[in-house]
């Protein structure tokens, strides 16, 4: 047997958690060692234990570890990396860690340095976009100067023109970060000073810019791929509208009720913005739709997404290994090509879950915690990507995303009925989690019907409510839980034989004859 | 050990009573739809009142945090301390973390006069800043933690009197 070429022979995996997980299979998959980085507090976390070799950081905070530009490229060097892959986040779309790397020699897996910064900039990249005739939301071009009072007046007839409701935005970020909401003129200078301050805390960038709100709008993006010959193509598009925060809960590929023409249109206008770019490597153009199918271009993602694998699962390619062969300079693979081929008219569907560490019944406000339980769903067609397991805690320093829980069938309605069956074997204690909205988004009429808007949380979800419905199961449950326990006969119904009453201190033996009595005899 | 006729449950965070239950004959488990078949573990939390046994039940994802306790024992205690309780509430209130992170700002000192909703401190975690307001007027007792401080939930950060 002779050995399959290898894009590299070592990679640095410059992430923790599920991307970690997921981009150090794909190194072993092509016969890469993956080299781990991990910080104190995630010494002992499953990417550390995949990988072939870990590089201690620092401590906790993320600026004293996962964002250490320094120690990450003398990680690199020290293990004799020959490519680094930065996941998402952290420093993904830092162009200046891209050019560390490229300085010491090391390949970056993702775009070169000057096309993350020319589109890491949205204000720029929105420029690029108007400049091949691609639209963004109807806004100011230019970032507004909020530190001069003399200044405001221009802002103001800028607002004018552009129409209220409007969204006063931050330059530099995302996230919802420095965002404000402004529905009249007069509200309209302190809103820029709050979001400006509110960028400057966040990003070290207090510029803004104005843009009007879109009701209801969709937020649908397109995966790209572009080699070194200047090719780029679109590979499918994904709805990611289902968000909280400004943050994605659930994405699905293809995007609902788009025909054809419609997505290769929409396709066309993301190839436009990327070729004009110079992209290479992967990156994700971001749109709204309007309810009468026009698209407004906001962003590019010059990195890989959270939600890449609804697109892998669709268009049948993996997205990570296309990244590392286009780092080591090959054209676009047969694979990428003929998925490009087939992206406007997609077989099959796939929806992503986020299950995150936050309380839907509180505003999905984030909980570290431990994981005292858990049990991820299997079977026909259910990924699970995550970097966790029960024992692990959920540390207050990072992301708070646990797990993605992907479906994938021949069409939107089986994908649904999958994600349902899937959520249902999904158990986690210990911590509050995203579950519980999942689960009712699984099963609600509108969402199954495609009628999807990034308002659909603020709309549809009522968290207090869902949760008081299980009030009594809950009370029910405890009751009888703690006259089990009490009386030495464990849990009402279940065979007293299989609880030892001397155990019953270690009360772990309730779960488990709970679950085991689950099982058919 | 005695059998409880009836089982007081309470969320062991807010304090409130969310019902009194008889045992019910047969297991919770073969009731509910898959999916909404509740879970139930052992709290890793002591109990709040002795003689409480703290549960942590999951029940359509969600997470309840409760404390079962014999009704009739419930009820006794609560006449036996009635009046400590009644003094309690004029004493000092204590603010307590509602999650684990770190106190990145404190806005007030000891002996400053609060007022109710004012704000007291930010705890951040997981890229959120948490603001604690005070629960009622008052003066602050004292500040026991600084910015940078790490504090898990439920640990004291202010007093207010």
């Amino acid at each position: 047997m002779t050995r399959r070429a290898s894009p590299f022979q070592r990679v640095l995996v410059a992430n923790r958690g599920e991307i970690a997980v997921r981009i150090i299979r794909a190194c072993h998959e092509l016969g890469m060692e993956a080299i781990a980085v991990y910080s104190d507090i995630d010494a002992g976390a499953l990417h550390v234990r995949m990988a072939d070799d870990a590089v201690r950081l620092g401590p906790a905070p993320a600026s004293e570890s996962y964002l250490r530009i320094d120690a990450i490229v003398e990680a690199a060097r020290a293990t004799g990396s020959d490519a680094v892959h930065p996941g998402y986040g952290f420093l993904s779309e830092r162009a200046a860690f891209a050019r560390a790397l490229e300085d010491a020699g090391i390949v970056f897996v993702g775009p070169p340095s000057g096309v993350i910064d020319g589109l890491g900039d949205k204000v720029n990249a929105r420029r690029l976009a108007r400049s091949v005739g691609v639209e963004g939301v109807p806004g100011s071009v230019d970032p507004v100067d909020v530190g001069r009072p003399d200044a405001v007046a221009g802002i103001i007839a800028d607002a004018e023109r552009i129409g209220f409701p409007l969204l006063v935005k931050a330059a530099a970020g995302g996230g919802g970060r420095g965002m404000r909401r402004v529905s009249t003129a007069d509200a309209l200078p302190a809103a820029l000073e709050a979001g400006s301050a509110e960028a400057a805390a966040a990003f070290g960038d207090g510029s803004v810019y104005l843009e009007r709100e879109i009701h209801p709008a969709r937020h649908i993006e397109v995966q790209l791929l572009g080699d070194a010959t200047g090719r780029v193509v679109a590979i499918g598009e994904r709805d990611c509208s289902i968000q909280r925060r400004h943050q994605k809960l659930i994405e699905e590929a293809p995007a609902p009720g788009l025909s054809g023409d419609e997505r290769r249109h929409l396709h066309g206008l993301a190839v436009k913005v990327a070729s004009a770019a110079g992209l290479r490597n992967a990156a994700t153009a971001e749109f709204l739709r309007t309810p009468d199918g026009r698209y407004y271009f906001l962003e590019v993602n010059t990195r890989l997404q959270v939600e890449h694998g609804v697109t892998e699962l669709v268009a049948g390619i993996d997205i990570v290994r296309e990244q590392f062969w286009l780092a080591a300079g090959r054209p676009l693979s047969a694979a990428a090509e003929a998925a490009a081929a087939a992206a406007a008219e997609p077989a099959g569907h796939a929806i992503e879950v986020r299950l995150a560490a936050e309380d839907p019944a509180h505003d999905f406000a984030p909980g570290p915690g431990p994981i005292r339980h858990w049990v991820m769903p299997s079977g026909p067609g259910v990924r699970v990507d995550t970097g966790l397991g029960q024992g692990d805690r959920v540390p207050p320093d990072y992301d708070n995303l646990m797990a993605k829980i992907l479906v994938h069938a021949d069409d939107r309605d089986g994908a649904i009925d999958r994600l349902r069956r899937a959520l249902d074997e999904t158990e986690i204690a210990g911590l509050q989690s995203t579950l519980p909205f999942h689960r009712y988004v699984a099963r609600h009429a509108g969402f199954r019907a495609g009628d999807l808007s990034i308002e659909w949380v603020a709309e549809h979800w009522d968290g207090p409510g869902e949760r008081a419905r299980f009030v009594n199961v809950a009370v029910a449950a405890a009751a009888s839980a703690a006259s089990g326990l009490t009386e030495g006969r464990g849990v009402p119904g279940a065979d007293p034989a299989r609880l030892d009453p001397a155990a019953v201190g270690t009360w772990g033996n309730v779960a488990r004859a709970e679950a085991t009595d689950r099982w058919p005899r | 050990m005695a059998t409880v006729s009836h089982w007081r449950v309470t969320d062991r965070a807010t304090g409130e009573i969310l019902g009194e239950s008889d045992p019910p004959v047969g297991g919770p488990n073969r009731e509910g739809k898959p999916g909404e078949r509740p879970l139930v573990l052992p709290s890793t939390a002591l109990p709040s009142v002795r003689g409480r046994i703290p549960l942590e039940v999951v029940v359509g994802g969600w997470r309840f945090d409760l404390e079962g306790e014999d009704a009739a024992i419930a009820e006794i205690r609560e006449r036996a301390t009635a009046g400590h309780e009644a003094a309690v509430h004029h004493g000092p209130t204590e603010v307590r973390a509602i999650i684990p992170g770190r106190v990145v700002a404190v806005a007030v000192v000891a002996g400053e006069a609060v007022m109710t909703g004012q704000r007291l401190l930010a705890v951040e975690a997981m890229k959120m800043e948490n603001e604690l307001r005070a629960p009622r007027d008052g003066t602050i007792d004292r500040v026991v933690v600084a910015v940078g401080q790490t504090v898990e939930l439920g640990d004291a950060l202010v007093v207010i009197r």
